[in-house]
């Protein structure tokens, strides 16, 4: 795809071979004429794939709006959200045992959402671990597993993909189940936050288990049961359900923006090689018609004289 | 967890839908004076019911027992069990009831009180002749399954929601 190779690339690859025949002779019109096609048909899916990811990022930013409330309950005893960049500066903030969760995409040709992500995390991860502080990795998303598979894959515990979208929040539940299963001092969500069609950014949400806090947490509260470890246990089982859940949503929305963005400019660089192709096409053609032209006058006049 | 998702399969199963509530609860602005009001977040993963809203006073359904909640009440947390939500908007007013999954209650010390479930309807919107076909299906489940296994806890689950429900709506089970 012209957007994710680079302009520049993708214009030597596409232009590569005629370039190089205009330099030995004349390049052929047929060959210009068979790129200009096949760009015209990859522009054709670009196109399609930049309405869809439009209408999918609708649906998304609907349900991202709807859920998006749900999240305060736990925001109310939990430390706000902060930026990855910011996050990934105050490592040394963070307790013995840590474990990242991170929110990707399962389909790909969606712009920087994904690779954005891992290339903080393989700064991040071996960091942590040269400060001998535990990491481990839970990863959602296929594309998770591509770009972070093998240069992380030490401290990978789970990956899950092809979960399906849309995401529900039984999906989250399900996968709660799994990490509250992982012993840690501190979970971290890092997953895209949707600004808006054009805007997204990296964004870390920490919750710590009852087990791992200090002091007396919730002093000030009754508990209903008094059972306080159990309830504390089933609150925190349900926070990080619900901020999976909005995470997703989330990263959802963002993935369908990210790819809205990146179709559109697969299209125009598509566009704009057209019109250089046909330049080139034309230039072709012309000096083809010219020595035509040449050959028959100097035929005409080998003869006459 | 269970219990939200028993309830999830009796929504999924009565086909309530959540965006019916929405329609007639536009979010409130939240009220700095708000009088002898608590402020009300009540939402579920799908929707936001209540957001900042102020109302005189609710009755929860805590894994306890049912306890209300008005203003400057001392701060809970609190485990919910399927049952019923009363909000009373203004004193003197008939509560408003919803019948929810499992899920938290959460009072602050500044009055707000955030309900956070994972299911809820509208109690006039459940179709009350359903709910003792639902309770004889699931206790059908229950003596079906093995002891000790999941599909027991899972029916056993449905059939306190039923339960629950027919408590709620007033319907005889047989």
């Amino acid at each position: 795809m012209s957007a994710s190779l680079g302009y520049q690339a993708a214009r030597r690859l596409i232009l590569g071979g005629a370039t190089r025949m205009v330099a030995r002779g004349m390049a052929s019109e047929k060959e210009i004429a068979a790129r200009m096609k096949s760009t015209a048909g990859i522009n054709k899916i670009t196109k399609t794939m930049k309405m869809v990811a439009a209408s999918k990022m609708r649906g998304d930013e609907d349900r991202l709006k709807a859920g998006r409330p749900f999240q305060k309950w736990v925001d109310g005893f939990t430390p706000p959200p902060v930026l990855l960049e910011d996050f990934a500066k105050s490592l040394d903030k963070l307790p013995q045992s840590n474990l990242l969760v991170v929110i990707t995409t399962d389909r790909g040709l969606c712009g920087g959402v994904n690779s954005s992500l891992a290339r903080v995390m393989k700064h991040m991860v071996p960091a942590l671990d040269k400060e001998k502080k535990d990491v481990q990795l839970f990863i959602v998303g296929d594309k998770g597993r591509a770009t972070m598979g093998r240069p992380l894959g030490e401290f990978i515990t789970q990956i899950n993909s092809d979960s399906g979208t849309p995401y529900n929040f039984s999906l989250a539940a399900a996968l709660a189940q799994d990490v509250t299963q992982i012993k840690a001092d501190a979970v971290h969500v890092v997953f895209n936050r949707f600004r808006s069609a054009i805007a997204y950014e990296a964004t870390v949400k920490t919750l710590y288990p009852p087990a791992a806090l200090t002091g007396e947490p919730y002093v000030e509260y009754e508990f209903e049961p008094d059972t306080k470890t159990e309830v504390l246990d089933d609150m925190y089982e349900m926070a990080i359900a619900t901020t999976m859940f909005t995470s997703m949503l989330e990263s959802a929305a963002a993935e369908q923006s990210s790819r809205m963005n990146a179709m559109e400019n697969a299209s125009k660089n598509g566009e704009d090689l057209i019109k250089e192709l046909s330049i080139q096409y034309n230039r072709a053609r012309q000096s083809r018609i010219t020595t035509e032209l040449v050959e028959i006058i100097s035929g005409a006049s080998a003869l006459e004289s | 967890m269970l219990v939200a998702r028993g309830i999830f399969q009796l929504a999924a199963r009565r086909g309530v839908h959540t965006t019916r509530i929405l329609a007639s609860t536009a979010p409130a602005a939240a009220d700095a004076s708000s009088g002898d009001n608590l402020i009300l977040n009540f939402s579920l993963p799908a929707a936001s019911i209540y957001r900042n809203k102020p109302v005189a006073s609710v009755v929860i359904p805590g894994l306890a027992g049912e306890y209300g909640v008005t203003k400057n009440h001392s701060p809970v947390i609190a485990e919910l069990k399927a049952g019923v939500v009363q909000i009373v908007h203004e004193t003197g007013q008939a509560p408003e009831k919803f019948f929810v999954s499992g899920g938290f209650a959460l009072t602050h010390a500044n009055s707000v009180t955030d309900i956070a479930v994972v299911e809820a309807a509208k109690l006039e919107d459940i179709d009350a002749e359903e709910v003792p076909k639902i309770y004889a299906e699931a206790m059908k489940d229950y003596n079906a399954a093995a002891e000790g296994s999941k599909e027991k806890v899972e029916a056993q689950i449905e059939v306190e929601v039923a339960k629950s429900l027919a408590g709620a709506l007033g319907v005889a089970l047989t």
